[in-house]
């Protein structure tokens, strides 16, 4: 196609291009240009504690401190457990709470609604929310547990490092399910009634028809909430900091955390950097090949 | 069951202290109290009025830049159009600490720093690109025929967008406003890093912040989140499939 | 032994009624189809058969078993009462092949499977899409998509097909074709076949009886030559035919030793043999119906019952390939004629005769036909 830009200055391109003038501007520069700037400081020798940057080249020094950081490595080990436990998990929940959804038609908006009220919600408000659950001594989950009669699951929760990582892992998952079951649920309601009814006549019922008709039909949303639970788990930032700060000890650390203590609270200036463009990296990693494939797609 | 911890952010916030020791967090208080309601609500009506404030502009902003954006990315054809769309949409998926440092630099260097526009230009950008997406999705369900119909009739591109996009706006609208309010007025990270100070901190800061201080007046903190929760369970319970839209638009910044 | 049993079938949409009472017999083997025009009860009816709709009223049978009875509680799921069905949008499985598409039933009945190669292989070389086996449904015409909607229906050899407007979504030329081999293939396969459609022509050239029904009622049920020749109410002669059937209100008058038809324009004198069956409506209104093939113009056809004339002019001559359309008019009365050639042009005037047996004489209050 032809830009009509090739044709010259004319009035008409003008106008044209001062739309969108301005979003390519504060996109190109708060986006961008920032990340540069950034890949730059973390290559600088800016030192630690000096308010005032500066940007000798200073090789790529940070990145191998970063590898030789023990608080790095469980940075990045945690993120992982975190990929590892939480996408799967919102993944199974969603398409579960979806199908579940599917079956009763009675009362879906409400259910619809209720399920998909805590991903609404700001992060500080779901990780002061659980903060107060787990709470060992006053908090929810051990006193009912108490009621009830298992109190021998009582436990020390987020103060435990050796399963606070998991229980911060329930938290976001209660948070996200929602999202994964809108995603799945809109997937299945494009399904059209006639290849359901087509099914039916020709024998399969039940689980067998989602097994075998609905299921495998659902790869795309499934593909993109998996896109979108990725880069969640790989920036958590809100949530940690405010239900366990990064703690007990090191066990809940992870990389964006890591970046925002180096670089805010020890003036790490560059060292934060270099995580900031790791993560970057990593991010882009996953989201590239996603918006290949839906471009691809959308070209269809 | 689901809505476990909901309930007892309600309960908690109207019990005073000692209820919230000696009881268990299910039940309702036993002699309720808006005390809790009151303190937290001191604290927070700063941080509150200032996440109204620069949240609202925000919203506005990068709405009629999107549609903006939008519109020239369906209607105008122009060369760049896809490498723009695509560079806006790795835009959605950014984490933001790989611009935070440069962020702090910019914003205190521009005076911006603990500074309410400062938080408006922040959000109205990276809002963008989440909004260019929508509007681009839905513009692009418009006939070219329409826009060509016009252009025969005489009209010239902004003619064309003011007379025939905007009417047709009002749900692209809504879906992205109600978005990107939802969205920036739960952000933490901006705000923690860019406006810790009195003058612009926002409420996702001063809650936080709650938590710390008051460690074991939990009634307070639940009080604290149930304001802040506050309007967006308003706009949830009115607004709320606007919302769900949005998500499903594909991709939501977590 | 699969023919189809329906007795004082009812089911109702919130207040619509969507099918009234309906009462059926669908012989074994027979090519059934139901006709009419969007709404009037005919899917719903293929569905209530099939299982996919629970009924209001009534009971069916399939063959010799009680698949459907409110009366007596029973209802078979659609799962268990060997039908198979062809849906309008095909409904085949996108994220399958063709050969999954196809051995899908059988799959689901765990059918051995050497079984299920055999078979499927049959069936796709009866189909003509055995080089297609292996691709997906979005790599496949309009027409391709439909043979695998029919493969997946024959598979399995069913007790009655089920056929929702097949070929509705085919292109014109497309769709004929496929008329004639689905009816061919219905005669191979000796299954008792119920087909819906709105088409008249498709009902007409496939049917073995059609069965016309109109906002949930019946109209008619009748063999084509029954429904075409002898049509027993006003919508069924006006919906059958094309072009559609000429109706002119008229008195039944007397007239001589007989009777005639009165109007304004014109007088006909009604034969013989028809005069018993209007005893009883003399002097009253009724309205004539008389088929576009049915009218000549006069000394144009030798050997027909000559009977009276009618005084008309030409309003538009439309050459439809092998036959020309005449627009007549006179005065009120605008007729359409059929004929194969003519000399008049627009603007004359030109006499037409009609030939009276096949005349159609319908009650003006009622619809329903006299003769």
């Amino acid at each position: 196609m032809r830009s009509p830009f090739s044709k010259g200055f004319t009035r008409e391109n003008i106008v044209n291009l001062l739309f969108v003038l301005p979003s390519l501007i504060l996109v190109g520069y708060f986006v961008y240009a920032l990340i540069g700037w950034n890949v730059v400081v973390s290559v600088s020798d800016w030192k630690p504690a000096s308010l005032t940057p500066s940007y000798n080249f200073a090789g790529f020094g940070q990145y191998v401190k970063l590898f030789q950081d023990p608080v790095f490595l469980t940075s990045l080990t945690n993120n992982i457990i975190l990929i590892l436990l939480f996408v799967p998990t919102s993944l199974a929940l969603g398409l579960f709470l979806a199908i579940l959804l599917d079956s009763k038609v009675r009362g879906e908006g409400i259910f619809r609604s209720i399920y998909l009220l805590p991903f609404s919600l700001s992060y500080v408000i779901t990780a002061t929310l659980w903060a107060w659950m787990y709470n060992p001594d006053i908090g929810v989950i051990n006193t009912l547990s108490r009621a009830i009669g298992l109190g021998f699951l009582k436990s020390g929760w987020v103060g435990d490092p050796n399963i606070a990582l998991g229980c911060v892992v329930l938290a976001i998952v209660w948070q996200f399910s929602g999202y994964t079951m809108l995603l799945f649920s809109a997937g299945i309601k494009s399904i059209p009634d006639s290849q359901i009814m087509a099914a039916e006549v020709d024998g399969a019922k039940g689980f067998n028809l989602y097994r075998r008709v609905v299921i495998p039909q659902l790869k795309t949303p499934a593909l993109s909430a998996f896109v979108v639970l990725m880069i969640f788990a790989l920036k958590v930032f809100d949530f940690i900091y405010v239900l366990t700060g990064g703690g007990p000890g090191y066990s809940t650390y992870v990389l964006p955390l890591m970046m925002f203590r180096e670089t805010f609270s020890s003036t790490q200036f560059a060292y934060g950097a270099a995580i900031a463009t790791l993560l970057f990296l990593l991010a882009l990693v996953i989201v590239l090949p996603y918006l290949y494939l839906s471009s691809r797609r959308e070209r269809d | 069951m689901f809505l476990l911890p909901l309930w007892t952010d309600l309960t908690t916030s109207f019990k005073d202290l000692n209820d919230v020791i000696y009881t268990v967090p299910v039940q309702p208080p036993r002699s309720p109290t808006i005390e809790p309601l009151l303190s937290a609500f001191n604290i927070m009506a700063r941080p509150l009025l200032n996440s109204l404030a620069f949240t609202v502009a925000a919203t506005i902003l990068s709405c009629l830049l999107g549609s903006i954006n939008g519109y020239a990315l369906t209607k105008i054809k122009f060369r760049g159009a896809n490498i723009m769309f695509l560079l806006f949409s790795i835009g959605i998926f950014l984490p933001y600490q790989a611009v935070l440092v440069p962020l702090v630099l910019t914003m205190s260097r521009l005076g911006l720093y603990n500074n309410l526009v400062g938080l408006i230009l922040t959000h109205t950008t990276y809002g963008i690109t989440i909004t260019t997406l929508l509007f681009r999705n839905f513009y692009g369900l418009i006939p070219d025929s329409l826009i060509m119909a016009a252009k025969t009739d005489g009209a010239g591109t902004w003619t064309i967008y003011r007379r025939i996009m905007l009417p047709l706006s009002l749900l692209p609208f809504v879906v992205a406003a109600v978005l990107q309010f939802t969205s920036i007025w739960n952000d933490f990270l901006f705000g923690v890093t860019l406006a810790r100070g009195s003058e612009a901190m926002p409420a996702s800061v001063a809650l936080a912040n709650l938590k710390g201080t008051t460690e074991f007046n939990w009634n307070i903190q639940m009080a604290g989140a149930l304001w802040y929760a506050l309007p967006i369970l308003i706009i949830y319970l009115v607004l709320g499939k606007y919302l769900i839209r949005g998500y499903m638009a594909g991709a939501i910044k977590g | 032994m699969a023919s189809i049993t329906i007795k004082n079938l009812t089911k109702k949409y919130g207040n619509t009624i969507a099918v009234k009472d309906l009462n059926l017999q669908i012989k074994d083997k027979e090519f059934f189809v139901f006709l009419g025009p969007s709404g009037c009860g005919k899917t719903t009816t293929l569905f209530a058969i099939a299982g996919l709709v629970k009924i209001d009223a009534g009971e069916i049978w399939i063959g010799d078993e009680l698949v459907t009875s409110i009366e007596q509680g029973v209802f078979k799921p659609p799962q268990q009462r060997e039908v198979s069905m062809v849906f309008q949008d095909y409904a085949i499985y996108p994220h399958m092949t063709v050969f999954d598409n196809i051995a899908f039933p059988l799959r689901i009945r765990n059918v051995e499977k050497d079984e299920i190669w055999k078979r499927v292989e049959k069936t796709a070389e009866l189909l003509g899409i055995s080089s297609l086996l292996n691709r997906k449904p979005r790599q496949l015409s309009g027409g391709q998509r439909q043979r695998v909607a029919l493969g997946r229906a024959i598979v399995r050899r069913p007790k009655v097909f089920l056929m929702d407007e097949p070929l509705a979504n085919l292109d014109a030329k497309l769709r004929v074709k496929m008329r004639t081999e689905l009816k061919k293939l219905q005669l191979d396969l000796r299954t008792t076949t119920i087909y819906v459609t709105h088409d008249q022509v498709e009902a007409m050239t496939m049917a073995d009886r059609i069965m016309v029904q109109r906002d949930g009622i019946v109209e008619q049920i009748g063999t084509p030559d029954e429904l075409y020749n002898h049509p027993s109410n006003l919508f069924v002669a006006s919906f059958i035919g094309s072009p559609e059937m000429n109706f002119i209100e008229c008195a039944l008058a007397k007239e001589r030793e007989g009777l005639c038809l009165d109007a304004k324009e014109f007088k006909i004198l009604l034969p013989a043999k028809i005069l018993p069956k209007l005893r009883n409506s003399i002097g009253e209104q009724v309205i004539m119906g008389i088929r576009p093939e049915d009218l000549y113009e006069s000394g144009s056809v030798d050997g027909i019952l000559q009977g009276n004339v009618l005084r008309m002019t030409v309003d538009l001559v439309e050459p439809v390939g092998p036959y020309l359309l005449l627009h007549l008019r006179c005065g009120q009365i605008s007729l359409v004629a059929t004929v194969k050639e003519t000399n008049v042009k627009t603007g004359q005037e030109v006499i037409m005769e009609m030939n009276l047996s096949k005349i159609h004489i319908f009650d003006k209050k009622t619809g329903k036909a006299i003769t």
